[in-house]
């Protein structure tokens, strides 16, 4: 049973590479040369599927099978079993653990099937190496059609009537951007991508980058068109060498073909595009402080009462537009503003990127319609809390975002919901907590990692954020005093009204939205002197119930410092002073006899 | 370009800033980063103040905020205050032994809670970036900010001492806070890790700069300058004038 024009598709996006996804790359590459096979089958190399926590992924097309954590030493069998005899190995598909059943396509998988992919349609589809690839799939036909179809003005027309916001965070009207630029004469004006993605979890932007790089390329070719630029930077993270190379490799083949250049397609329309490698700083994704970098100046914002389509590089009108927003722009040319309005809600169109992280089954990058709810997102497409323990909250938009509680599970996934209820949409990225997450660490966690990133340049935020780390730490040490929770919320106040840069201003969104739908948690860290989820060390104690504990022993054995004695089948007791708060015990004990409890205190006045 | 401030009218020169039309008409607005003849940073925060446009009211930092006809501006809001407050408070807990930034204190009723300052600490830079400005504008660029977030400093490259410093002196000159140690001892200046020649007056004998300062500014000049001080200087140019006027 052969079949023609047979595609083996190996996912090697990040994830799956850092599985050793290469090793089954060319494996099948080997094993097919020397298999007796009538026509051998197309193997491609392909960029991220999104579900990086089953990888390696391996797709075979037209049969749809896809086949997860695959290893090199399983490409003998797909080869002697599913190519040549068309059997399905039922031990490499998708488990679904809570449905119980494999699944033969990903198509049919929940975390597949709810998702609508726009930015994010070729992305493990395609070799994202080879520019023919990309062209047939409608690559480059966007471009034909703005270039040769449509003046300049008409392409700003479509973008701003299909309400494209901006999928870096912020969510301002694309269109609007590059009509304000369009309407200033002062040349050369230039086509920017902030491709510096730096919030701990994303990596949506990446995975365009390194498994479609064409689609932003002929993003910014449009824009170049439509505000009559002919200069652009794609400003690339600095870790991201995959995707730089990929992109380079994409802008060298556009060349080749006429895409980038001088008079692209014969139009007489020229557009050159360069690639900087990223300072290093997280800062650098802030609008001007990258366009500082670029210059080759120290990566520090300046204030923006002036914006940077009027002034921006150089001090010259400039577009800068996120990875994922230029990947909508070709799908946007093609079938017009009114498709795109279609998909998701009414004041925010098209589709969102997030990245899907933490304490959730089905962990990956997922493209949904933009109002799609927070629980669709977590239980359907999520699959739920890992272990079905219960749900506390989401952090959505990096450390720049806020937590959202269970209460507003129901909330549409859009820049303006999510703005209302204090987070933000940020560039997507999703890390979901369950009750093993301790709100006031996570809240110190972020404000360590911005007061590490913080550029310093002002005040508020330099010093500020790292003042609100210094007393979140005391929090945790259980040297918290009421006064603290004041001196947070006044400082976050200031921080939020008088820093330079969106970095400062939304720095303390974190300790913000954890105060206002956890204060509970801060509460029992200052009064009680207890971290209800057992993860400040100095506020948690573990002991076990007598009634409930059936002396199995499993606790002891797990104790690496040997703190549990009992006999067995009779109740265990924790020696408190050799305890060293790890919380094995209380993940091991099969019966939940381990109670988590706080500060000794009274031991300690002893 | 008429600007309202506290409800006054003022007159606005275009392409100004809030800061500097606010200093010309001697309206107090604090800041710490600012200084004439150098471009508004937007570092110390302090400056901080209410501007409305059309219903909305927002916070903007008045030495980079470009004014425009018909602004309204509060300087003395309740927000602003507070802001101020904890600003002052924020550079309070990061410089606590600053006679400067404790007379700011003062004025303002800020205490820092004794359980977050840490006395010991030695610091005086609050980082306001007008000493690398100001030998940026002497066209020597010896030192600039180096680092991020808290470990943020000014320094020299590898803070060794620098080529490119002439010892002027510009940079101690213009630091709010006496930040930056120069010290003059047996006609040799010691600052930036570097030790100068100081050179004296040809006329009182006092010394008043480095020979690499004097040379750096012949060097520009491209001609030989003779070696008097500042007051030496302002005396001789008086006695040229007297002289002159003299015959009126």
């Amino acid at each position: 049973m052969i079949k023609e024009n047979r595609k083996i598709l190996v996912c090697c996006g990040t994830g799956c590479l850092a599985n050793n996804s290469y090793d089954v790359y060319t494996q099948f590459l080997e094993k097919l040369k020397n298999t007796n096979i009538e026509v051998i089958p197309q193997v491609k190399a392909t960029g991220c599927n999104g579900l990086c926590e089953k990888g390696p992924v391996v797709k075979i097309l037209p049969d749809e099978i896809s086949y997860f954590k695959v290893k090199a030493k399983d490409v003998d069998e797909i080869v002697l079993k599913t190519i040549l005899k068309g059997e399905i190995i039922d031990r490499l598909l998708y488990f679904d653990l809570n449905d119980k059943k494999r699944i033969v396509s990903h198509k049919d998988a929940n975390f597949y099937k709810h998702q609508h992919k726009i930015a994010l349609r070729n992305i493990g589809e395609i070799d994202p190496k080879d520019i023919d690839d990309y062209k047939k799939r409608d690559g480059y036909k966007a471009l034909h059609k703005a270039l040769f179809e449509m003046t300049p003005d008409e392409v700003i027309s479509q973008i701003e009537d299909s309400h494209l916001r901006g999928r870096g965070g912020a969510g301002f009207p694309t269109g609007n951007k590059w009509r304000t630029c369009s309407n200033y004469n002062n040349n050369p004006k230039y086509v920017v991508c902030n491709g510096d993605e730096g919030d701990p979890g994303a990596f949506m932007d990446r995975s365009i980058m390194e498994g479609d790089p064409n689609t932003v390329i002929e993003g910014m070719i449009i824009c170049g068109y439509a505000i009559n630029s002919n200069n652009g930077f794609l400003y690339i993270r600095d870790e991201y060498q995959l995707a730089r190379k990929n992109m380079q490799i994409a802008i060298d083949s556009a060349k080749e073909h006429g895409f980038l250049g001088k008079n692209i397609l014969g139009s007489g329309f020229d557009f050159e595009l360069e690639i900087v490698r990223g300072g290093g700083a997280f800062v650098c994704g802030e609008s001007s402080a990258l366009m500082a970098s670029i210059e080759g100046n120290v990566g520090e914002p300046r204030a923006k009462y002036i914006r940077s389509v009027e002034k921006g590089l150089w001090d010259k009108p400039t577009v800068l537009n996120n990875v994922e927003t230029w990947a909508n722009i070709p799908p946007i040319i093609i079938n017009g503003a009114e498709w795109f309005k279609e998909i998701g809600t009414a004041k925010n169109s098209g589709t969102k990127v997030f990245s899907l992280v933490g304490k959730v089954k089905n962990t990956g990058l997922v493209e949904i319609p933009m109002g799609t709810t927070l629980r669709e997102l977590v239980f359907d497409i999520g699959g739920g809390i890992i272990k079905n323990r219960p749900f506390k909250a989401v952090q959505t938009g990096g450390p720049s975002g806020g937590c959202i509680p269970a209460e507003h599970l129901d909330i549409s996934l859009d820049f303006d919901s999510l703005g209302n209820i204090g987070s933000m949409m940020g560039s997507g990225g999703v890390i979901v907590l369950d009750d093993t997450t301790c709100m006031v660490d996570l809240a110190r966690y972020y404000m360590e990692f911005l007061s590490e990133e913080s550029c310093g340049k002002c005040t508020t935020c330099r010093e500020g954020i790292n003042t609100m780390l210094n007393i979140l730490n005391n929090i945790i040490l259980g040297k918290g005093k009421l006064e603290d929770i004041e001196l947070l919320e006044s400082l976050s106040e200031t921080i939020r009204e008088a820093s330079l840069c969106g970095l400062g201003k939304t720095a303390p969104n974190p300790v913000m939205t954890t105060l206002k739908y956890f204060k509970n948690e801060y509460m029992d860290h200052i009064i009680n002197k207890k971290c209800p989820a057992g993860v400040c060390k100095n506020l948690t104690s573990y002991s076990i119930d007598k009634e409930e504990c059936i002396g199995c022993g499993a606790c002891a054995k797990k104790c690496p410092t040997s703190a549990i004695i009992g006999e067995p089948k009779k109740p265990h007791i924790i020696e408190q002073d050799k305890c060293i708060k790890c919380g094995s015990c209380f993940s091991v004990c099969p019966t939940g006899a381990v109670k988590i409890g706080g500060a000794l205190i009274e031991s300690y006045n002893k | 370009m008429k600007v309202i401030i506290n409800s006054k009218e003022y007159q606005g020169l275009p392409g100004e800033t809030l800061m500097e039309l606010a200093k010309r008409n001697n309206v107090d607005i604090p800041n710490l980063c600012h200084k004439d003849g150098i471009e508004g940073q937007g570092r110390c925060r302090l400056c901080m103040v209410e501007v409305r446009e059309g219903k909305k009211t927002k916070i903007v930092s008045s030495c980079v905020y470009p004014i425009r006809d018909g602004l309204e501006v509060v300087t003395n809001s309740e927000k602003i205050i507070a802001i101020r407050k904890n600003i002052i408070l924020l550079l309070l807990l990061k410089t606590p032994n600053n006679d400067y930034i404790k007379s700011l204190a003062e004025e303002y009723g800020v205490k820092a809670p004794d359980r977050y300052v840490d006395y010991k600490v030695k610091e005086n830079c609050i980082l306001c970036g007008l000493c690398v400005k100001a030998c940026e504008k002497m066209g020597t660029s010896a030192i600039s900010l180096i680092n991020r977030g808290t470990t943020k400093k000014v320094s020299t490259p590898y803070d060794d001492p620098s080529k490119d410093c002439i010892g002027c002196g510009a940079c101690a000159e213009v630091c709010p806070t006496n930040a930056i140690t120069m010290t003059d001892k047996n006609r040799i200046r010691t600052i930036w890790n570097k030790e100068f020649k100081l050179v004296k007056c040809s006329v009182c004998g006092k010394t008043f700069t480095t020979d690499e300062a004097l040379q750096f500014i012949e060097s520009k000049l491209g001609k030989k300058e003779e070696r008097i001080c500042d007051s030496c200087r302002k005396k001789i140019i008086s006695e040229k004038f007297k002289e002159s006027f003299k015959y009126f």
